[in-house]
């Protein structure tokens, strides 16, 4: 047999290591604090933090509110925001790709928008909408709205020239070639954007609670700074980065489905 | 007529003159640019003077004399060269702390099966929490000081940075080693005649991802707190209510962060000209 499969076997070591790492990691972090050599004011133990999670399951004490509380005002922000972005975005991504009257239109205005981080939104959002609900969305928006954009437009742009020159020939009007060609080539872009707009969107939202909120996982590592539990602020710290990472393998599972016969 | 005759006159170029009608002109990208930019100026300041969104909008008019007001009137003890200044050390310290260490680590991870089981896992659990989360704990350590904005700077930079050195090794053609193998190269001839030549693009494009990051980190540490720079000089527009002053500053982050990465884009153009480019952006 020619084409007998190749085995390559990982040492057992290459399986440990990764285990031990996180081990060794932990314990570290556990000792330094447990010692004293880094005192508790500055850095909590992963057990007190382990602790506290449990305790804010139920307790709503003394930031107002239980741990779900706080990451369902966060994931709500978030969607919301999120879900705008992609409904203005890609389509806007996308028109721009085929049509020059659209580009030459939204182009300029998207420029000057683009280098402006999204933090830098947040004064004009209070000024604007208060420290409620929208203002924050307002910020996610203008933070994911940017690569979706961006990824259609150049999805529509690499869609292949011979399929467009073939389609002319065959008497396809531009609508048809936008409909029919660019916008299916351009799919697998589009679900990048939809991770990377997501990855800003959670980003943004922390940012935006930071300064102006009154529940949210942002607000709770900012409660925790002012009340000088670093508990918390780690606490906070890791649920935004759970929930993060929740998000980001759905997205990859869902994309995998969808575009499981699309080559890229 | 002789051949030569036939063949010139087959080379003269087939020019179709185009009338320059005003739908034409209409449909022209440039124009249409400058269409643009007159409209957003022009309904900026409509919205601004109908005070639609109440008093918290300046007009484009505004916003530039404050600038020019603020280059030679001090704020804190800075004009604003020194504020802009201030923020922009802040992102290069940050910045080359975090690129020296995140792409050779990142390399050797591509490179080196056992530290990339070593440092991989641990990476993964600080991958996923966004930088601005760090601010409080970053306070905590350092203080309000230099300390704690260079600190927060580094951790958001950090990931770009070894990300992509990491996926640029790994994510190269594998036929590119086998050449070097089939005449006859060492392990260490791999890396310097390909892994090198081929993640440079990759590590490049990192470090520009992690250079807007960067200035999206230090805006975000001085909003919190700060006493100089731009997200400072924002941050003051909002507790005096002077609007003119909040997109001023957002005026100049947007004019520094674009000219970075332009000087980026065209150092990048110098240093490695074999990247491959897409077309059209």
């Amino acid at each position: 047999m020619a084409y007998e499969a190749v085995r390559v076997k990982t040492p057992l070591i290459l399986k440990i290591l990764p285990a031990v790492s996180i081990l060794l990691f932990f314990g570290a972090w556990e000792l330094t604090v447990d010692t004293g050599i880094v005192p508790s004011t500055m850095l909590a133990a992963p057990s007190l933090v382990l602790k506290l999670f449990i305790a804010k399951l139920t307790q709503s004490n003394p930031d107002g509110a239980v741990l779900s509380t706080h990451a369902w005002t966060s994931i709500e922000e978030a969607g919301i925001g999120y879900l705008l972005s992609l409904l203005i975005g890609l389509p806007l991504g996308l028109l721009m790709g085929w049509f020059t009257t659209i580009r030459g239109l939204f182009r300029p205005v998207f420029e000057m928008i683009r280098p402006i981080p999204p933090v830098a939104w947040i004064p004009l959002c209070i000024f604007w909408f208060g420290i409620g609900l929208w203002g924050k969305v307002f910020i996610i928006w203008i933070g994911a709205i940017v690569p979706c954009v961006i990824n259609a437009w150049v999805g529509v742009r690499m869609t292949n020239p011979t399929l467009i020159q073939m389609a002319r020939t065959y008497g396809a009007t531009d609508w048809q070639i936008f409909t029919k060609l660019c916008i299916p080539s351009a799919l697998p872009m589009v679900f990048g954007a939809l991770q990377i707009a997501l990855a800003y969107a959670w980003t943004n939202l922390v940012a935006a609670e930071l300064l102006a909120a009154d529940s949210g996982l942002g607000f709770l590592i900012t409660m925790g700074r002012r009340l000088g539990l670093p508990e918390m602020v780690v606490l906070g710290m890791v649920t935004v980065g759970f929930i993060g990472a929740v998000i980001g393998v759905a997205i990859d599972m869902v994309e995998k489905r969808l575009l499981a016969g699309i080559r890229r | 007529m002789s051949v030569s005759a036939i063949a010139d006159e087959i080379r003269e170029p087939v020019e179709e003159r185009v009338p320059v009608t005003l739908l034409r002109v209409l449909r022209n990208e440039y124009f249409l640019y400058a269409v643009s930019l007159v409209l957003f100026l022009y309904i900026w300041d409509w919205v601004a003077k109908a005070q639609i969104l109440g008093r918290s909008l300046a007009t484009p008019h505004q916003v530039v004399r404050e600038l020019a007001r603020l280059m030679t009137v001090k704020l804190a003890g800075k004009t604003l060269v020194g504020h802009v200044w201030d923020s922009t050390r802040r992102v290069l310290v940050g910045f080359t702390i975090a690129s020296l260490i995140a792409v050779p680590l990142g390399l050797l991870m591509a490179l080196n099966r056992y530290v990339n089981a070593i440092v991989k896992p641990v990476f993964d659990i600080f991958k996923p929490m966004p930088p601005i989360a760090w601010i409080s704990i970053a306070i905590l350590w350092f203080g309000i000081q230099e300390g704690s904005k260079v600190f927060i700077i580094v951790i958001g930079t950090f990931v770009p940075c070894l990300l992509n050195s990491y996926n640029g090794v790994r994510l190269i053609d594998p036929e590119l080693y086998d050449v070097v193998r089939v005449l006859g190269g060492h392990r260490r001839n791999e890396i310097a005649q390909v892994c090198f030549p081929a993640a440079f693009p990759a590590i490049f494009a990192g470090l520009q991802v992690s250079l807007s990051v960067g200035w999206t980190c230090v805006l975000a540490a001085e909003l919190v707190s700060s006493q100089s720079g731009l997200g400072w000089i924002i941050i003051q527009g909002m507790r005096l209510t002077k609007p003119e002053l909040v997109i001023g500053g957002m005026a100049i982050i947007a004019l520094v962060a674009w000219t970075t990465s332009l000087l980026v884009t065209g150092l990048e153009k110098l240093m490695c000209p074999w990247k491959r480019q897409v077309e059209g952006l």
